[in-house]
């Protein structure tokens, strides 16, 4: 598993710099980036982490950027660093998605344990779409006969019913079955069903 | 009689001086052609008699100081107005006396002076400020013109003197009220601006709470050896400096001060203003675009008035397309090359533009067209750029928009030094 990583945007240097150190104490990695278009041209979305981003900046602001990653379906948590009365802003920035922000001068064991969370956050979203994009593998796997055969498996049927609907003996069935559960690496009928429930949810998502 | 009728219709203190010139020449004439010739004619002293006692009315008369100087200060003669100007009783108080007597001690080098270069034959009009013989203070002006005789040497200098002491403390007045009136107009803008100079002053406080409980934080989980704490306090200090630099500027911007006019780099004032008004505009959805000239020469400038005006000039633009209610928002400032002698710094915006109708009374003091507006930011800021020898202009842009312009003179060595580059390449 890749280490996480806190990318801090800050156009200003000496604020990036003090955050680097502050962030250090707690050994995470951290890299920083001058500006918005510095961070979109170099940064890397496969890497675990969070974006910790000043909302005043020039040239793209911070609500910029984060309209542009959401724009390209970078999912990435973003912490908003806010300048005093800022707090408007920062509403927007939150109702756009934005996983928490900070006021200037904030506590630092605040900032800390927000970026652990948000740290926390993208790792429970990166295993969750690891494991949405097995699943789908999975299923992917299966014939189409197959998938009929799990289709109504999952919805309870018998094998000597889903042989009656499909006009199939009950020796090919049961066949076919051992195949979906093999396929779907599902050790029992209710595994199975969780599986289908899961893709479910996803599709409607 | 004609000399006596001129007098009277002239006025001007210049016309009364020429003609008390002519006067006083042709008597000391009279007076040495007679003394030449012995003679003793009844009819020509006579007529000597009468021009002197025509002389004497004209100048006892005259409501002004009229009094003759030698060229070492002595006063020679001086008429009844004069005594009353410089407190004297009598004649014999001043007249034989020193000049110098009654010139303020500051006053008297440049005083020398003046009467160097009239008896060198100028006509001049000079101001001194006199101690008079009852010791009370007053300013003078002087018209000052050399007298010659026949031969064209100069004998005297004839001064026709005011008390001009009055129009001084309405001058001094006018000026401290101006004064007075920007640095009214600098705290207002202040006031509006104290949003973005907290939010500049939070950088710096930030980044040293970050790296002070960074420091904290390694020195409580005692992995941190003192070596390692030298980088990081050296950072503080750096953003402490940084910190108290916005409050020096601030102070600066706020304190009454008579202007000091130094080389600047009008580039680098662009970009002080922009920091405190960057805020503003980020709030009013402005986008505010620097194309600046980075091989200017210096200007002479007092920094903080001069970003008073740019100051003024940007947030005008911010509040019209504001209340205008601009789709898009962009203030674009310029700076650039204008002339052989000066730097031209242009603000334009993309609101409504300046009325044709309205356009020659922008700068009238009062004059404004916002809802909330005073009418006194383009007044004051025209008479700071005036007050640097610079000249500011309004019109509206081609595609619509204001567009304000203002020129600084370079400063002196730049100049001189472009001179001699000048020269070089011709």
């Amino acid at each position: 598993m890749n280490e996480p990583t806190v990318f801090i945007v800050d156009d200003d240097l000496a604020v990036a710099r003090s955050l680097h150190w502050l962030i250090d104490t707690v050994r995470l990695r951290v890299e920083t980036f001058s500006s918005a278009q510095a961070f979109l041209d170099g940064f890397d979305a496969s890497k675990p982490g969070c974006l910790v981003l000043d909302v005043r900046m020039p040239g793209m602001s911070g609500l910029e950027l984060q309209e542009r990653l959401a724009a390209q379906r970078i999912n990435i948590p973003i912490i908003f660093i806010t300048g005093h009365g800022d707090v408007q802003m920062a509403v927007r920035a939150v109702q756009a998605g934005a996983f928490d922000f900070v006021e200037k001068p904030f506590n630092d064991q605040d900032l800390l344990d927000r970026i652990q969370k948000a740290i926390a956050c993208d790792a429970g979203r990166r295993d969750r779409e690891a494991q949405q994009t097995g699943l789908k593998a999975l299923f992917a796997s299966l014939t189409p006969r197959e998938n009929e055969v799990m289709e109504m498996v999952v919805a309870g049927m018998s094998n000597k019913a889903v042989a009656n609907v499909l006009g199939l003996s009950a020796k090919t069935v049961e066949v076919h079955r051992a195949k979906v559960m093999e396929k779907m690496r599902a050790r029992s009928v209710s595994d199975l069903v969780k599986m289908a429930m899961q893709r479910e949810a996803w599709s409607k998502a | 009689m004609l000399l006596l009728a001129l007098v009277a219709l002239g006025g001007s203190l210049v016309a009364t001086l020429t003609l008390l010139g002519v006067l006083l020449l042709r008597l000391r004439e009279a007076e040495r052609r007679v003394s030449e010739k012995e003679t003793t004619q009844e009819s020509v002293l006579d007529r000597l008699q009468e021009n002197e006692y025509r002389l004497r009315t004209i100048i006892e008369s005259e409501p002004e100081c009229v009094k003759l100087q030698a060229e070492d200060g002595t006063v020679l003669e001086i008429n009844p107005a004069g005594l009353r100007l410089v407190d004297a009783n009598q004649a014999a108080d001043i007249v034989g006396r020193q000049i110098y007597s009654i010139v303020a001690p500051e006053c008297i080098e440049s005083y020398r002076e003046n009467m160097r270069r009239v008896f060198a034959g100028e006509a001049l009009v000079y101001e001194f400020k006199a101690i008079t013989l009852r010791n009370r203070i007053a300013w003078m002006e002087t018209h000052a013109a050399p007298l010659r005789d026949a031969r064209g040497n100069i004998y005297a200098l004839l001064g026709i003197t005011r008390d001009i002491t009055e129009h001084k403390q309405a001058e001094e007045q006018a000026r401290r009220h101006q004064t007075e009136l920007a640095r009214v107009a600098r705290l207002s803008t202040m006031g509006e601006m104290a949003t973005g100079i907290a939010h500049e002053l939070n950088q710096p406080l930030s980044a040293i709470a970050n790296f002070s409980r960074g420091c904290i934080r390694r020195l409580r989980s005692g992995g941190m050896s003192p070596n390692e704490l030298i980088e990081p306090l050296e950072e503080v200090c750096a953003q402490a400096e940084r910190a108290s630099d916005i409050l020096r500027h601030v102070r600066a911007f706020v304190r009454k001060s008579e202007s000091q006019l130094k080389p600047m780099d009008v580039n680098q004032i662009v970009r002080a203003v922009i920091k405190f008004t960057e805020h503003e505009a980020r709030q009013y959805r402005t986008l505010v675009r620097l194309e600046l000239d980075p091989h200017l020469p210096k200007v002479l400038a007092d920094a903080i008035m001069i970003e008073q005006v740019v100051c003024n000039l940007v947030r005008n633009a911010v509040e019209a397309m504001v209340e205008a209610n601009s789709q898009r928002r962009e203030v674009v400032i310029h700076t650039r090359r204008f002339a052989a002698q000066a730097v031209e710094v242009e603000i334009a915006d993309t609101g409504p533009g300046i009325d044709a109708t309205v356009i020659d009374q922008i700068f009238d003091q009062f004059f404004t067209t916002k809802r909330e507006g005073v009418g006194m930011g383009l007044a004051i800021s025209q008479s700071i750029v005036e007050a640097h020898g610079g000249r500011m202009r309004a019109e509206s842009g081609r595609d619509g928009g204001a567009i304000l312009r203002f020129t600084l003179q370079l400063s002196e060595q730049q100049a001189h030094k472009r001179e001699r580059a000048d020269s070089l390449h011709s």
